[in-house]
């Protein structure tokens, strides 16, 4: 059974990524562990990739530490397989469309079923080319979620109609990383979405403080935070996990005064 | 459309059956051991009764060279088909002294004895490869016309998807062929060829029913295959199964609003007769076909034009697609141009065009580009862009297109992606290409004038492939003219340091497009490398991708010591110094005119003049030169 549902039914979700290998699998392991018992409502696992098009200088850079330390597409299985043992929360892949295809689609999505993946997010595959990815995604029950920006206008409708697990809904222009203020009108957004779809929302890119995170999550069903926590494992390393965890703890603690 | 050979014709009546059926190739075999062995002198009667348009080839096993030679200086076959323990040596003695194409056989499963010395440093392999893949390797790299890929079982299923997916190369399908089998053959692997051979018989005799019926199997997949592509092409921006939009959302509404400006005012005479007024009164269009005298008389063999897009202002082809897209941009109310650059020849041309259009200009360059080339650098600032250095990855060209799509996605209500190559997300392919398709229409226009005629041959370098494209689009419905892509080899296509991309990549999605990427076994874009910044680009264009598929063009890997040597060649046999990217379409050209006849001709297309690279190449040379 899919568990994306599942990330939704404790209040407002808080969703963390973190960039696979980086600096090391263990350490990426360990972060999650921690950020799971901090409260974390689902993982974003990043499959690093040489040239993420969609990224900051951030996660651009954790990309390069990791690809650099030598981890793999197959490595980051068998650390998924490793963090299944007891983690039990939705677990979803970010990464871009050549990880994926160059894999084989198929072999990919068969080992994410195995694995316990539910869920996959491709930045460089919009609406119109998901018929690429999606045969293989439904087959193997893994969700492929859609993303909506500040510049879909009237895709929104027919995004939001098709989509699966959640709705990513992205903050700002530009490229991922920590911004001081978000101006999009996300409330117009979101209820543009919600008459076409029961699916939640959530809201990535930009998000990095408590405050923020209140603001954003009273808009939406959960926020999205990639960089804020990436940042931390570029400066803590090795000892990241525990920073990572009393970060999330601090995040999902903010999310919590709005269910009060 | 999949060429069709039938193997192992031995009787006057295969023949007539063949010549009924219309294959592209029949075979004969030469092998004494085999039960399908024709003497020369069969042969030769049987030959006689063929239709000329089928192609005659001879099978060998480890035959004398002479044999071979003499029976293709006779006529009585065309192509040579070696399947034996023929080395490298052997194959390229036999076309040096024939001039006649050869096919290098591989057996998959069973290939001990089979492999050759040509195994290259595929960045995409690791140790561990089967044996299969090692052939695959091996048959890639193999210094013949073609290659033949026999699945050795006799099932055609022996071959597996996962294995033959890198192999780029255009091959011959061999081994368990039938009418039964041959659809999902092609479906799966889309060869070159399928040769067949037991798979049409009774009882040991070629059965002119089941050659029928295996003919019109392959072209009912043919017909199925043209219906689906054109469906694809027409709705998504495809060309085959390359293009498309691979882009995040947030650039979806700028590209569909970009597609749909564009069909508005492609066809609007005003803007056409702005676009032409430019073209001629600024950029200096027409630009010359030129009569290279000198290096044809030098080559001793066919006519050489040169297409001298150097002369356009700013230097190089770029300047077409960019007053192009510029005015396409005013019109829909941009006022803000960005753009990436190797070479710095599309960044001039985009500066260029903002300073007369009176727009803002941001240029992204690698940092390691902007000191190749400094003085593009300093020529772009001259002319009021800003421009920023990429230091991120590789910090060259493709870095600079990754840092250009993030700022686009950053600031789209004001600005235009000025894409300088028939590369990135539909419909920047398309825009580019027709763009820069006024070099083939004039080229055809000048040829007949001079020539009378078409050109048999046509030769550009391909980067991301924009001034091939410019060159080959009014040529593409003319099967007689050859269609020549030069891709850089760096240091050569066995090498990691290589950015040939049709030789060494195979299929991906990266930069909005689905087409040929250089990439190791995981998808990682591989750090590419030639001397030319321009060339020096991990992908290719999806027009491009699709010639290659369909064999309508065709591509050669060209090393950076044969562009120098053909960038010093072509200045002092006709004093015109090439930029570094065309010098690898002049130094294949060098290689080609030779082996043609003196009354065929080549046009060559110069894409740009070569003062910016004089400083590395004197630096190649081991000279230091100040500006």
């Amino acid at each position: 059974m899919n568990r994306i549902a599942n990330a939704f039914e404790n209040g407002k979700a808080f969703i963390a990524f973190i960039t696979c290998g980086d600096p090391d699998p263990e350490t990426t392991a360990a972060a999650v562990r921690e950020a799971v018992k901090a409260g974390a409502d689902l993982i974003e696992l990043g499959i690093p990739f040489s040239d993420p098009t969609a990224e900051g200088p951030v996660i651009q850079e954790a990309n390069v530490r990791a690809l650099s330390g030598g981890v793999t597409t197959d490595k980051i299985f068998g650390l998924v397989r490793d963090l299944r043992r007891d983690v039990t929360i939705p677990l979803v892949f970010m990464t871009y469309a050549n990880v994926v295809f160059s894999y084989g689609t198929e072999k990919f999505l068969r080992t994410c079923a195995e694995i316990g993946i539910d869920g996959l997010i491709l930045p460089d595959v919009p609406f119109e080319e998901r018929e690429e990815f999606l045969p293989e995604c439904r087959k193997y029950g893994v969700k492929l979620i859609s993303l909506i920006a500040p510049t879909s206008e009237q895709r929104i409708d027919m995004i939001a109609k098709e989509a699966e697990g959640f709705l990513y809904i992205v903050s700002s222009l530009g490229v991922t990383g920590t911004r001081t203020k978000i101006t999009t009108d996300l409330g117009a957004i979101v209820s543009r979405v919600r008459k076409n779809t029961s699916l939640p929302c959530a809201i990535g890119f930009g998000i990095s403080e408590p405050a923020q995170a209140k603001e954003m999550g009273a808009l939406a069903d959960g926020v999205i935070v990639g960089s804020a926590i990436v940042k931390r494992v570029a400066k803590y390393g090795k000892q990241a996990p525990a920073e990572v965890g009393a970060y999330v703890k601090s995040m999902k603690d903010a999310l919590r005064e709005l269910s009060e | 459309m999949t060429k069709i050979k039938m193997c192992g014709i031995m009787r006057p009546e295969d023949i007539s059956a063949a010549n009924a059926i219309k294959p592209d190739y029949i075979g004969f075999v030469f092998a004494k051991k085999s039960r399908r062995y024709v003497s020369p002198e069969q042969a030769a009667e049987l030959k006689a009764k063929l239709n000329p348009e089928i192609k005659a080839v001879g099978v060998f096993v480890d035959a004398p060279l002479n044999e071979v030679a003499d029976l293709l200086k006779k006529g009585i076959i065309d192509i040579a088909q070696l399947h034996g323990n023929e080395d490298e040596m052997y194959a390229a003695t036999l076309r040096e002294l024939t001039g006649k194409p050869v096919i290098k056989a591989f057996r998959l499963g069973t290939a001990e004895g089979m492999r050759q010395s040509g195994a290259g440093l595929d960045y995409s392999c690791s140790t561990n490869d089967t044996e299969a893949e090692r052939t695959i390797r091996d048959a890639s790299h193999f210094p013949s016309d073609g290659v033949l890929l026999d699945s050795g079982a006799g099932t055609g299923t022996v071959l597996d998807w996962d294995t033959l997916a890198g192999f780029t190369r255009p091959y011959f399908l061999a081994g368990g062929l039938s009418p039964d089998n041959i659809k999902e053959a092609i479906e799966k692997l889309h060869p070159y060829a399928v040769d067949v051979s037991s798979g049409i018989e009774t009882d040991g005799v070629k059965d002119p029913e089941k050659m029928q019926a295996f003919a019109e199997a392959v072209r009912a997949c043919d017909r199925e295959q043209t219906e689906r592509t054109k469906t694809m092409s027409e709705k998504r921006g495809r060309f085959g199964i390359h293009g498309g939009q691979y882009i995040p959302e947030t650039l979806m509404n700028a590209v569909l609003e970009l597609e749909e400006a564009y069909n508005h005012y492609k066809n609007d005479p005003e803007f056409n007769r702005e676009l032409q007024t430019l073209f001629n009164e600024y950029a200096g269009r027409p630009s010359r076909l030129y009569f290279a005298k000198k290096m044809t008389e030098d080559l001793g063999g066919a006519k050489i034009y040169l297409k001298r897009e150097d002369l356009n202002h700013t230097g190089a082809h770029k300047i077409n697609n960019v007053l192009g897209q510029a005015l396409l941009a005013k019109k829909m109310g941009k006022t803000r141009l960005i753009a990436e650059t190797g070479a710095g020849q599309h960044g001039v041309a985009t500066a260029t065009a903002a300073a007369l259009m009176g727009m803002e200009c941001v240029v992204f360059m690698g940092e390691e580009d902007t000191k190749r080339q400094a003085l593009n650098v300093y020529r772009m600032r001259l002319l009021g862009a800003e421009v920023i250095p990429v230091k991120t990855g590789t910090a060259t060209l493709k870095d600079a297109v990754s840092e250009a799509m993030r700022e686009w996605t950053n600031r789209i209500s004001d600005t235009h992606y000025c894409l300088g190559s028939v590369m990135g997300p539909h419909p920047f392919p398309t825009i580019v290409r027709d763009f820069q398709a006024v070099i083939s229409k004039e080229i055809k226009e000048q040829i007949k004038e001079k020539e009378g005629r078409l050109p048999d041959a046509v030769i550009a370098c391909v980067g991301g492939g924009s001034n091939a494209i410019g060159s080959f689009y009014h040529f593409i419905d003319d099967p007689a003219v050859q269609l020549i892509g030069c891709e850089a080899a760096g240091r050569g296509v066995d090498t990691f340091e290589t950015a040939a991309t049709i030789a060494t990549g195979r299929l991906g999605i990266f930069h909005g497009m689905k087409s040929y990427f250089c990439q190791d076994k995981y998808g990682q874009i591989a750090p590419v490398y030639s001397i030319s910044a321009g060339l020096d680009y991990p992908g290719v264009g999806p027009e491009h991708a699709y010639l290659h598929d369909i064999g309508r063009a065709q591509y050669v890997p060209v090393t950076d010591e044969e562009a120098v040597e053909a960038f010093e060649y072509l200045a002092r046999t006709e004093g015109i110094i090439p930029a570094i990217e065309s010098a690898h379409a002049i130094a294949y050209a060098r290689k080609l005119a030779p082996t043609m006849e003196k009354d065929k001709v080549i046009v060559v297309t110069v894409s740009g003049r070569g003062d910016k690279d004089c400083a590395a190449i004197a630096r190649y040379r081991g000279e230091d030169i100040h500006e």
